[in-house]
This record gives structure tokens, C-alpha cells and sequence, in this order.
């Protein structure tokens, strides 16, 4: 099981440009990053039946952080707080 | 009179006798999940595990899938298959594939069972295969899955399995 966070819904435009998370172009201000990253991803519409989720820590490579746009079927729950 | 009431307990005991039937046979949902509970419990193996035993695992082991099942497993070479598969083949893959371990469990979670038409369930889930090979090494694999079963002669058998990603960038 993966706890991640919801960044985007389906139709919506996900990127990241030097480690900003943008979506539909829009700056998405992110406090509870706890350090900055560099990523660089184009950008990508979210598929029908879909979300897209990133986890909050990004120190590491986007090579390899397990994000990524998933079935809103596979998720489970929510955090309590 | 007597005539009547005997018509009125004879369908009072029909109609509960349906319901009764109804109530308690198992939904199409269930046997499907049966079949899961069944492919786990044929693909376990203990420590010691007697030639008998093996044999007689595989061989019920090979009933639960469709005269053709189709895989879509990649990765590790271990775990790989792809392509058509008689019963025969699927019961010697599981063979050998028991046989690089001294212990195996294979558990299915999280199942999601659908209809999409007639005769045909789809299951998404994940599954967890743990063990320890001969040399005595841990192995752990967790797959996500698509599972096709198809139903033949009031018996639902696998027909594809497929590996699909959780999350796709």
C-alpha cells in the first residue's frame, strides 16, 4: 500500500518544472514540501477514471519516486489527519 | 377445506424452500473469489512437502484455468511468462516454478470483481508472493493484476492474467 497525495483530476494538466508542481499551467503552492527538488516532467493530461498522485517527499531523484497517475478505484482511503 | 390448507403448507414450504435456495447458494461474485481462495491455496507449499501431495496440488491446481490462458507477466525472468497456455503447460509451469522454492505462499488482496458481460469476470488485485528458495534465499514479489476468468460449463476457470501499473507517469 502507498500513501501519496492527490495532486490532479482526471482531464486536468499535471508538470513540474524545476521541482514546481504546476497544474493547468497554474503554480500549485506546496507547504508541506519539506525540501525543495529539481524535477522536470512535461506535462500530461490525467486520463478518464484517473487521479494523479505524487508523495510529499521529493528529496530524492524523480527517477526514483513512485508517483504517477492511478485508477481512482485503487484507492483505498484517506489519512485520518 | 383440508384440501386447502394443505395446498397453503405445501407452497408456504416451496416458496421458503426457494428463498432458502436463494439465501444460501453462493453469488457469482463468491465463486469467483473462490477460485482466488483455491489458486492460493494449490500454489502453497510447505518444507517437506511429499510427491503426492505435489502432484495431487497441480493437478487441482490446472482444473482452475481455461483449456487457453493467456499471460502478460514481465520482469524477472523467475516470475516472467507471456503468451497462450494449454492446462498442461500452466500445471508444468507451477510445477517448476514451486520447485525453486522450499517454502511459497501466494496471497491475493484487494479484489475487484466485475462482470463486464456474460460468462466473463474481470478481477483487478494485488497479489504477494512470498518464500524461500532452496538455497535459501528470501523472495518477495507484490504485482498488481488484471484477471480474466471465463465461465464454462458452471465453472469459473482464469483465462488471462495481465500485470497492469499502479502508476503510470
Amino acid at each position: 500500500m502507498l500513501l501519496k497525495r492527490v495532486v490532479a483530476l482526471e482531464g486536468e494538466e499535471v508538470e513540474f518544472r524545476k521541482g514546481v508542481l504546476f497544474v493547468n499551467s497554474e503554480e500549485i503552492f506546496e507547504p508541506y514540501l519539506r525540501s525543495p527538488c529539481n524535477w522536470n516532467l512535461p506535462s500530461r493530461q490525467v486520463e478518464k477514471g484517473c487521479v494523479y498522485v505524487v508523495g510529499d517527499n521529493r528529496v530524492m531523484p524523480m527517477e526514483q519516486h513512485v508517483f504517477g497517475q492511478t485508477d481512482i478505484q485503487r484507492i483505498l482511503g484517506t489519512p485520518l489527519w | 377445506m383440508v384440501k386447502l390448507k394443505t395446498v397453503v403448507i405445501l407452497g408456504s414450504a416451496v416458496v421458503v424452500g426457494i428463498l432458502a435456495f436463494l439465501y444460501f447458494s453462493p453469488s457469482e461474485e463468491k465463486k469467483v473469489r473462490k477460485q482466488f481462495d483455491l489458486l492460493s491455496q494449490y500454489m502453497a507449499k510447505e518444507p517437506g512437502e511429499d510427491p503426492f501431495s505435489m502432484a495431487n496440488r497441480i493437478q487441482n491446481l490446472s482444473r482452475l484455468f481455461a483449456e487457453n490462458c493467456e499471460f502478460k507477466i514481465e520482469g524477472d525472468p523467475l516470475y516472467s511468462l507471456s503468451g497462450k497456455y494449454s492446462r498442461q503447460e500452466v500445471a508444468g509451469y507451477a510445477l517448476r516454478g514451486r520447485s525453486y522454492f522450499s517454502n511459497l505462499t501466494l496471497k491475493f488482496y484487494d479484489l475487484k470483481v466485475q462482470f463486464p458481460e456474460r460468462g466473463l469476470s474481470q478481477v483487478r488485485l494485488t497479489a504477494r508472493l512470498t518464500g524461500r528458495s532452496n538455497a535459501g534465499e528470501q523472495a518477495e514479489e507484490i504485482r498488481e493484476l488484471q484477471c480474466f476468468l471465463t465461465k464454462i460449463e458452471k465453472k469459473w476457470l482464469f483465462s488471462q492474467f495481465e500485470v497492469v501499473e499502479v502508476l503510470k507517469r
